[in-house]
């Protein structure tokens, strides 16, 4: 536990510190590591603690943007005061959809996730009030001033911080055991007297909530939003591939797939010089290599070789104090 | 909870799958520390009216009473709460879960307990059902004796007042069989039992009434004794008298 709140205080001094040594480049790139690691973050732990494999995750990304950009504008108010509804905002959505969309199982909800997405994207493509195709530009961007790269990377900080933080807690309660257990068996689950319903609500709301305001940090510092960035689905691509990498439903595997992701961003096309999406090939080829070659991803690799227990959720047995836990072998 | 009240009565359940009858106008009534065997061929319905007594199925008519609590309507989670805990006949485990953890979830989600005292009534059981010593296996992990007790240990931790046990003995020794049957008597003390089996010198040993279902009916009802040496027992379930037979 003592290692664990180390970790975290030194990550948290480091990105308190990185505004005041890094140029405004240098803090973009940060910021959207940070932006990343809490989208993958958050579609892991739908996927991998939840079961619930979003293919349509894009969604909440614009949705979080849009939010924020209609009403900064609309009120005339500093973007970044007006966060909390880019996770308002698209976890309210999700809960109303979710009636409908949980009717929908496994594969079925994977591809009605992804419609429900290129519906929200349609529609705000068609919608004249929020520029259409060319989208609209944030009004009240200059009330950030010229410091507005530091204060956005505090913020996507902040905001993987509290993501890392949330999901490790949350996790560990009755709570994440029961969505665990219904991740591995739903009528089971329902039988040892686990809502299976309001748990899977309550995570894909959270989930969304996460991907929105993570999407929000993102575009303001854009000062201008577009359907066609916001709700790419390329978002979504990278929050599979990053996490199917790093490690599904481990809290660590996250941050090691984004690390891996932005080491082939910059090699592919600072290093090798291939511009445009070449880099999300070979992450792709990589994430299928990896699902060959190692199917739980390169965490559980890692953690094993170097006995590494950093962010386990794994409840050890209490019963026999003089034992020590130890992790057992994969089921298949 | 009185102690006249039945834990459980079941009366005018239906249900059918088009022309399939799984329950077929069935009562049913399971008084204070009793353990009722239920027998009856293969396809007989025994395992749906456990369904549809759990809430995981739905009836298409009857009532289900839980210690005086009517719970027809209630989804299957909420019929936990109010006392109902079943080990399925396959197995079903929370695979990526250890041992330890799946009967903790039952006790955070079914008994509503928290933090130590979730974690020691969790090894409480796992004592009791003589898991403790797989409890940091992973539950995918197990072997068929372990996965069939896993399924009584989860039920347990949910504190239910009724146990449902749906052929726990099935596939295992006969050594294996005689610990079960002193597992079971044990589980009397806190529980009301209504237990499938096809091994009938086991629910001779403990139960003190058996029913027989065939095609969604309940053919017979009463002592052992007197229901084995039925004459409808007799010409729907030959097969088990000669098993008795051989086991006693
Ligand atoms: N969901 C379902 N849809 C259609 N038919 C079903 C369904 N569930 C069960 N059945 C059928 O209902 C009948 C009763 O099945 P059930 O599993 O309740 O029998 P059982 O008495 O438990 O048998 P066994 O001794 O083999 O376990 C079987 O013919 C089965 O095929
Ligand atoms: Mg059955």
């Amino acid at each position: 536990m003592i290692l664990r709140i180390l970790t975290l205080l030194l990550a948290a001094l480091v990105i308190g510190c990185a505004p005041l040594l890094l140029d405004d480049g240098q803090l973009s790139l940060g910021m959207e590591m940070l932006v990343t690691f809490v989208i993958c973050a958050m579609w892991n732990v739908l996927a991998g603690y939840g079961g619930l494999v979003s293919l349509g995750h894009q969604a909440w990304f614009g949705i979080g943007g849009y939010a924020v950009f209609i009403a900064s504008n609309a009120l005339n108010v500093n973007p970044l005061w007006l966060l909390p509804l880019a996770a308002l905002v698209p976890a309210l959505i999700a809960l109303v959809l979710t009636p409908l969309l949980f009717r929908l199982k496994d594969a079925y909800f994977a591809i009605g996730s992804w419609v429900l997405a290129e519906v929200f994207y349609i529609l705000v493509q068609r919608s004249d009030a929020l520029g259409g195709i060319t989208g609209m530009p944030l009004f009240t961007g200059g009330m950030l001033g010229a410091s507005i790269y530091a204060q956005v990377f505090w913020v996507a900080g902040g905001l993987a911080l509290a993501v890392l933080v949330l999901s490790y807690l949350v996790l560990r309660s009755g709570f994440g055991l029961g969505l665990m257990s219904v991740r591995d068996n739903e009528v089971a689950a329902a039988s040892i007297g686990v809502n299976v319903r309001r748990n899977r609500r309550l995570v894909y709301a959270v989930s969304a909530a996460g991907v929105g305001l993570a999407g929000a940090v993102y575009l303001i510092p854009n000062y201008f939003i577009q359907p066609g960035i916001a709700f790419s689905a390329d978002w979504t691509v990278i929050m599979t591939f990053v996490v199917v990498i790093g490690g599904i439903g481990t809290l660590e595997g996250p941050i090691l797939g984004t690390l891996i992701y932005f080491a082939i961003r910059q090699g592919v096309t600072d290093g090798l010089g291939l511009s445009g999406s070449w880099y999300l090939v070979a992450l792709g080829a990589l994430a299928v290599a990896t699902m060959l070659m190692a199917p739980k991803g390169l965490w559980p690799i890692l953690r094993d070789r170097l006995h590494l227990d950093w962010l386990s959720v794994r409840r050890p047995w209490p019963g026999r104090p003089d034992r020590a836990p130890h992790h057992q072998a994969p089921a298949e | 909870m009185s102690q006249d009240v039945p834990v459980l009565q079941v009366s005018g359940l239906r249900k059918s799958f088009g022309a399939i009858t799984v329950a077929r106008d069935l009562d049913l009534e399971i008084r204070q520390g009793e353990c009722v065997g239920v027998i009856g061929p293969n396809g007989a319905g025994k395992s749906s009216v456990f369904s549809l007594i759990a809430g995981v199925l739905a009836a298409d008519g009857g009532r289900v009473i839980l210690d005086g609590t009517d719970v027809t309507r209630l989804p299957a989670h909420r019929r936990v709460h109010h006392g109902i805990g079943r080990a399925f006949q396959i197995p079903q485990p929370f695979a990526g879960l250890t041992v330890y953890e799946n009967v903790l979830s039952a006790a955070c989600s079914g008994a509503g307990l928290r933090g130590s005292a979730a974690s020691d009534w969790a090894c409480e059981v796992l004592e009791r059902t003589g898991l403790a010593r797989r409890a940091d296996t992973l539950a995918g992990a197990l072997m068929l004796l372990d996965r069939k007790n896993l399924e009584v240990a989860k039920a347990v931790a949910t504190r239910a007042k009724l146990l449902m046990l749906d052929e726990i003995g099935a596939g295992l020794t006969e050594r294996e069989v005689a610990f079960l049957i002193e597992r079971i008597a044990a589980l009397k003390q806190d529980h009301a039992i209504i237990w499938i089996e096809h091994i009938a010198h086991a629910l001779k040993a403990v139960a003190d009434r058996i029913v027989v279902l065939n095609f969604g009916e309940k053919v017979a009802d009463g002592p052992f004794d007197a229901v084995m040496s039925s004459a409808v027992v007799r010409e729907i379930y030959m097969g088990l008298k000669e098993e008795a037979g051989h086991a006693a």
